[in-house]
């Protein structure tokens, strides 16, 4: 309805074919290709393999692997419980109350990661909290940051929420803990459960705070690769980052199983 | 087509503003608009009237260009444009949602289209206070669309589509997002404006009657992306080719009859009608509601009993099932005796035509 | 009122204890490192070169992400919405799979410089770390861009060419300012995230390029002045709450 004309539409998809393949398809392609070069002197790859793959399911790859699904899913967890009671919390707050907290729970995205590690370090390396040097701190961190993301998707899908429903439920004679727990949460599921898998691939991804924090026992998977990249050591980088991906695609759509519900949108 | 025939001189014969030469547009498998040829003269309107999904909007959109034709040639002055951009086309357009464009003032959506055909500021300003002042919109020229009531931004979507002084004007139901009362008020506006406007060929799409009544000069009457009948609004009115144009066109009662030389037997009734598009054989006798009168049950008129009267303030709606097994409606005025639902009554028949049956 | 009041606390608590309570220590700790660090020519560079390098990615993903939203909405193609939806994935990606790829690609030893092409160790300048952010960041402005232009009716794209203008007036005229607060608010977010990117510059590891969450991170772990690092951080909340503020105001 913009482009009228068939030859119009046909030179704009071709320019951005180009475009979206150099830019956006070519580095995911590339990060691909890369977790299963032997050797990379031409266009593609010279030989294959799947050592690097295997390789980063042994031992201390591994490990770092399952440390980063446990952070992960810790951190997705408290998130999901810290951002719905927020969001919750401040839908029914006094108008001034609501606008500090909504601003204060949303501030965490406005700062760097490295920065929120940074205050880990200086804060908990003391009394009266004493983090430092344990998974605590990680997890802390971590949740610190995608928290701010659960809370953001949350309370946006309860604003869309149709306050007729809650209403309606309290005039059939429901009491507020059964229209929370009969309504408005099972109408809020979607929202958590994306808000879930958001929390979990970015605490998946997370390596700015993390590399400011995290104790010789709990290496997360990025950590990992960052030591990888920074020896020269790209393609097992490659592999392990695809381990990642993959560890997240399946974690989110198992979670995705979990969180649909008949009825819901 | 091998015509070679010598070219006339166009002063002889004028090619219609508009022509539709066997459109049709096809999405898919979905007939939008099949086979449509109709030509508009120019300072003609054509109302194109049916129900939703009759392909009226589809040939409007054809004729501005916002779709391509599957096969078909749209000509406008004569010229073929099939292919041409809607920016081409020079061609006014009024949609039912007026799409005026919300960031823009009211002088500034009027401007549009001056502004992108490059004219002179000073002309783009005298254009701009003519049009408001024919809508009679002066007064709000600084305003932003959403400050401006329903009817108000009809009026600038009209001037906008004006502006560019097109040779044809294309209106999609430009009333029905209105309330009844402004409606009223807009159609008689349209039929002053369209006293203005001596020269420019109207395209007016609507699915109601009276709008197509009050504005028309010819009715394109549409159904299943089909064109159904076309022709001079009161004949088609008074002498409907077609069931579907009977009913539609005055919501007339469709009785099974046979017809008969100078009318149609009901049962073992004989009622005359004014004009029949069948000679004899199965037909439906068409009577509109206000052309039946409810008496007692007599000699005269088409037995049958009451089965619902609503009051509507002007008069009665009557449903009376016949005995010959049709149900029709009546509209009586409020001062007549009016028989209760339920009681037996006779239907007697004015003004009635015949048309043929359709095919199931 | 009171008791609803409540129910905000423990949220408010945790955030005021692992957010803000340690931000505010640490912004403290910088209180006797300021004249020493903010003063070096060093400090100004960084805080130039970030604002630079946010300010130019910013500007190519907003042309960018304009360009592919456009013809995803109004030239739309088989596989378009596949298209889509791989733009939403790639929004949970972590940044550092672009620095990876652009290492293997370009890097000192990359699959580019092997095919015997100079690329000048490109990915080492700033030029090459705004074209591994507008990579990453391109589909941040392209998802509300994509939602404005759904919205836009399609009369007003009709009536505007019925009216005479072509495409690209279409596009300046209509379609830009109605997606505005969509242009608006994408870009602020990701000028924010461009600003506080971490990840993709310590992972493609330019010795030259410093940006203020590098200088965090190489003064807290590399040289243990947590002083200066604390400057750094402090210098680096102010400005993603400068345009953080803004962003707040443009995407309401």
């Amino acid at each position: 309805m913009l482009i009228w004309t068939r030859r119009g539409r046909a030179a704009l998809r071709t320019a951005f074919a180009a475009l979206f393949a150099l830019v956006i398809l070519a580095p995911l392609a590339v990060v691909v290709l890369a977790a299963f070069a032997r050797s990379w002197n031409g266009v593609l790859p010279g030989a294959y393999t799947t050592g690097h793959l295997r390789e980063s399911l042994t031992d201390d790859r591994l490990a770092a692997l399952l440390v980063s699904l446990q952070t992960a899913l810790a951190a997705g967890l408290l998130a999901v419980l810290v951002g719905t009671w927020g969001a919750l919390a401040v839908a029914s707050a006094p108008r001034l109350l609501a606008r500090v907290a909504d601003t204060l729970l949303h501030l965490p995205i406005a700062v760097s990661s490295v920065v929120v590690g940074l205050s880990m370090l200086v804060a908990f390396n003391k009394p009266p909290l004493l983090l430092g040097g344990t998974r605590w701190i990680v997890i802390a961190a971590h949740t610190v940051l995608v928290t701010a993301f659960a809370y953001s998707t949350v309370s946006a899908a309860l604003k869309r929420l149709d306050p007729a429903y809650a209403q309606v439920a309290g005039s059939l004679g429901a009491a507020p803990p059964r229209v929370l727990f009969r309504i408005v949460l099972p109408l809020l599921m979607p929202a958590m459960s994306a808000a879930a898998a958001l929390s979990i691939a970015l605490s998946l991804g997370e390596v700015g705070a993390t590399i400011m924090v995290y104790p010789p026992d709990w290496r997360t998977l990025p950590v990992g690769v960052f030591t990888l990249t920074d020896r020269g050591r790209v393609f097992p980088a490659a592999a392990l980052t695809l381990t990642l991906l993959a560890t997240a695609l399946v974690t989110l759509t198992g979670l995705g199983r979990l969180g649909r519900r008949p009825g819901a949108r | 087509m091998t015509s070679t025939l010598t070219p006339v001189p166009a002063t002889a014969v004028e090619a219609p503003a508009i022509g539709w030469d066997g459109v049709s547009v096809r999405y898919g498998d979905a007939h939008a608009l099949r086979d449509l040829t109709l030509d508009v003269a120019r300072g003609e309107t054509v109302a194109l009237l049916g129900p939703s999904g009759s392909g009226k909007s589809t040939a409007l959109k054809a004729v501005a260009g916002f779709v391509r034709p599957t096969s078909g040639r749209v000509l406008l002055g004569g010229r073929d444009v099939t292919g041409e951009p809607p920016h081409r086309r020079g061609v006014g357009v009024v949609v039912q949602s007026y799409a005026l464009f919300p960031h823009m003032k009211v002088e500034d959506n009027v401007a549009f289209g001056l502004r992108a055909r490059r004219l002179p500021r000073a002309e783009v300003a005298a254009r701009v206070t003519e049009m408001l002042a024919m809508v009679g919109m002066t007064a709000h020229r600084g305003k932003l669309p959403r400050e401006l009531s329903g009817g108000q931004q009809q009026r600038i979507a009209i001037a906008r589509a004006l502006a560019i002084r097109p040779p044809v004007l294309l209106l999609d139901e430009p009333l029905s997002a209105l309330d009844a009362r402004l409606r009223q008020d807009m159609l008689d506006e349209l039929r002053r404006l369209r006293g203005e406007l001596p020269d420019t060929a109207i395209v007016y799409v609507t699915h109601d009657q009276t709008e197509a009544l009050v504005l028309a000069d010819r009715i394109a009457i549409m159904r299943d992306a089909r064109l159904v009948d076309v022709g001079p609004a009161d004949e088609l009115y008074h002498r409907p080719p077609s069931a579907f144009t009977a009913e539609f066109l005055g919501g007339a009662n469709l009785i099974p009859a046979e017809a008969v030389a100078g009318g149609a037997r009901v049962g073992d009734r004989t009622v005359p009608a004014a004009h029949s598009a069948v000679a004899s054989g199965p037909a439906l006798l068409c009577v509109r509601p206000h052309a039946l009168t409810v008496e007692v049950p007599g000699p005269d008129g088409l037995p049958g009993r009451v089965t619902a009267v609503q009051w509507r303030g002007s008069g009665y709606r009557l449903e009376v099932a016949l005995d010959c097994g049709a149900t029709v409606s009546a509209d009586l005025p409020a001062l007549t005796g009016v028989p209760a639902a339920g009681e037996p009554a006779a239907v007697r028949v004015g003004a009635a035509c015949v048309v043929a049956r359709e095919e199931p | 009122m009171t008791r609803r009041a409540l129910w905000t606390l423990p949220p408010l608590l945790l955030v005021a204890g692992f957010f803000v309570y340690p931000l505010t220590l640490t912004a403290l700790q910088s209180g006797g490192a300021w004249t020493r660090v903010a003063t070096s020519p060093e400090f100004g560079r960084t805080v130039l070169r970030t604002l630079e390098i946010a300010v130019c990615a910013t500007i190519g993903c907003l042309l960018l992400g304009t360009f592919f939203a456009l013809v995803l909405t109004y030239a739309p193609f088989p596989g378009a919405r596949a298209v889509a939806r791989l733009i939403d994935t790639v929004l949970a990606f972590p940044s550092y799979l672009i620095a990876l790829a652009f290492t293997v690609l370009y890097g000192s030893a990359g699959v580019v410089d092997g095919l015997g092409i100079a690329t000048l160790d490109f990915i080492y300048t700033p030029a090459g770390l705004v074209f591994a952010e507008i990579t990453f960041y391109t589909p941040f402005v392209m998802r509300p861009l994509l939602a404005a232009f759904g919205q836009v009716p399609p009369a007003q794209l009709e009536v505007a060419a019925s009216l005479g203008a072509r495409p690209w007036r279409v596009v300046r005229q209509v379609l830009l300012p109605e997606a505005l607060p969509a242009l608006a608010a994408g870009g602020g977010l990701t000028l924010l995230l461009t600003l506080n990117e971490f990840g993709l510059v310590l992972f493609i590891g330019a010795k030259d390029v410093t940006t203020l969450p590098m200088l965090v991170y190489t003064k807290g772990l590399v040289t243990f002045d947590q002083a200066g690092a604390a400057v750094a951080a402090v210098a680096q909340v102010a400005l993603s709450l400068t345009v953080y503020s803004l962003y707040r105001r443009v995407a309401r």
